[in-house]
């Protein structure tokens, strides 16, 4: 069948012609629309509407509080389902602090509240509700045990009640959670104006990007000699994603129906948020190190050159791994020290060598694990992982 | 009755804690086994969550020495009033008597402290505490 498939971006839009790929860079300066079709009109005019395919990451984000009464399974059980349904930012309470707890200023796009599993008496009362007074919130839904049901539907308007996220063995039941976070995530991409737009080209579901990777990961092995456990960082132009199987996580407590987890990295990028990775560049104390072991100084990150992005595409890298080792605490810890392949997909694969990849990951394995063999690294060059993820979705459809 | 339970710190015994859940099972309780290789932190969560009456830590190797010490900071933060928080294994690395733990371990924050004794006669007496604590609730 005749194929288009599209990835709106924040810095860039790729398309995908039946297996031949092109990249453009975005025009900010008009619509995502308008930009497509000065493009890529020639193209456009050879599909049909069902036979283009779009994704998008781009202005996407929706901004979410979780409130859970534990940190390990209420709170981690609901910010991982959120992450694995597309969503970037991310601010949890744990509910013994929330008298405590400051009111976002911002406008939340969806509050989740949970806790407790089935059969045992309700985990929320008067504090959650006074809380939610001042809390400017779109959406709000109870993922928790049954007894409080009846208590937050009758003081919380428009509560959406959905299956408990905490099984009665303690784990995790994403389904409906998962489902739910989804479609709330296509309906706001979908929703902009400028995503609205395109179904004038496609008469098909236009999808997350991050969704779409997601969907790619457990059927990885047939398009490269990839082995688990496996990590996938995907650099972009605004945030950088990981992918990674789930035995990776030390602690492990939390098993998801994929094997596979997502973190974002929300002011991770080269482009939209190049200011903000300098900046956690030059806080961490190994990068004038690093800098000097890459050949350059500090002066190339104010650069705006094609050497600084390939400088600043290592960072990113470097930056990545050493957040998520047990150097560092904030994030999900993994154990890359059992990591047999990495995966890099992104803007990242059409501007690095194999040779600039190799290097900053065997300084990285070297000066912070102290390892001198590194994991096997695949470079998807060609934007497969997308391709299968995309194809995977419409397929299933 | 619900119990919460699991081998604390890097201790791999997985044949005990088997049978310390069959146990529990036989003897009616509603189990939530954590495993092996167990945080404090995620014992002290899942009696949240699961509003467990018994949070039952096994070690095999004297671990538990070094990984209970936060016990007292981690119930601090939460309402944990009215749960029996009990330890029972090898609780030594090395040589030592029950007297000579159980201070010790009472002073972590344990109610119930059993240094290599029977399991059945240790579950016997955790059935006894639990009784007299919904006595003194009731």
């Amino acid at each position: 069948m005749n194929k288009l498939q599209i990835d709106i971006g924040s810095t860039y839009f790729k398309t995908n012609a039946n297996g031949e790929l092109n990249q453009y860079f975005r025009n900010f300066d008009i619509s995502i629309y308008d930009d497509l079709q000065n493009k890529c009109s020639q193209l456009l005019s050879n599909y049909t509407k069902d036979e283009v395919s779009i994704c998008s990451s781009a202005n996407g984000g929706l901004s979410t509080l979780i409130i859970g009464v534990t940190t390990l399974f209420s709170l981690k059980y609901a910010t991982n389902i959120a992450f694995n349904s597309g969503i970037n930012i991310i601010d949890t309470i744990l509910y013994s602090k929330i008298e405590e707890a400051n009111t976002p200023t911002d406008v939340i796009d969806v509050v989740i509240v949970v806790g407790g599993i089935d059969g045992i008496k309700s985990k929320f009362d008067e504090k959650l509700i006074n809380y939610l007074k001042d809390v400017n919130y779109q959406n709000i839904v109870y993922v928790g045990n049954k007894e409080n049901r009846d208590f937050l539907n009758k003081n919380i308007d428009d509560l959406v009640i959905l299956q408990n996220i905490i099984g009665d063995k303690l784990q995790v039941v994403e389904d409906e959670l998962k489902e739910y976070l989804t479609n709330l995530y296509q309906a706001d991409i979908t929703g902009k104006e400028d995503i609205k737009k395109l179904y004038e080209i496609t008469s098909n579901q236009i999808y997350s990007t991050p969704y779409i990777v997601n969907n790619a990961l457990p059927k990885l092995k047939t398009l490269f000699d990839v082995a688990d456990p496996f990590l996938v960082i995907d650099v972009g132009g605004a945030t950088t994603d990981i992918h990674y199987s789930t035995d990776l996580v030390e602690n492990k407590n939390i098993m998801t129906s994929s094997g596979y987890d997502r973190l974002v990295f929300k002011k991770l990028g080269v482009f939209k948020s190049r200011e903000s990775l300098v900046f956690g560049a030059k806080s961490n104390e190994f990068v004038y190190e690093l800098l000097d072991y890459l050949g350059v100084n500090e002066h190339i990150l104010d650069e705006h050159s094609d050497e600084a992005t390939v400088v600043l595409m290592q960072l990113a890298i470097f930056l990545v791994l050493y957040q998520v080792s047990k150097n560092h605490n904030d994030y999900v810890t993994l154990k890359l020290e059992i990591l047999n392949s990495i995966v890099l997909t992104g803007g990242i694969s059409k501007v690095l060598s194999d040779g600039d990849i190799d290097k900053i990951i065997k300084f990285f394995y070297k000066k912070i694990l102290n390892y001198i063999e590194i994991p096997n690294i695949i470079t998807d060059r060609n934007y497969e992982i997308w391709t299968l993820g995309i194809e995977e979705i419409y397929n299933a459809e | 009755m619900r119990v919460v339970t699991g081998v604390v710190g890097n201790d791999i015994h997985v044949v005990a804690n088997r049978l310390i859940e069959i146990s529990l099972k036989e003897r009616g309780f509603e189990v939530f086994n954590l495993g092996v290789n167990t945080y404090l932190e995620e014992f002290i969560d899942a009696v949240i969550e699961t509003d467990a009456d018994l949070l039952l830590i096994s070690s095999l190797n004297g671990e538990a020495e070094g990984w209970s010490r936060d016990l007292l900071f981690l119930k601090s933060r939460y309402d944990l009033d009215g749960v029996i928080f009990a330890i029972g294994g090898n609780l030594s690395v090395g040589e030592a008597t029950q007297e000579e733990l159980v201070p010790k371990y009472k002073a972590y924050g344990f109610d119930l402290v059993f240094h290599q004794v029977d399991l059945n006669e240790g579950l016997d007496s955790i059935e006894e505490a639990l009784k007299a604590n919904q006595k003194v609730e009731a």
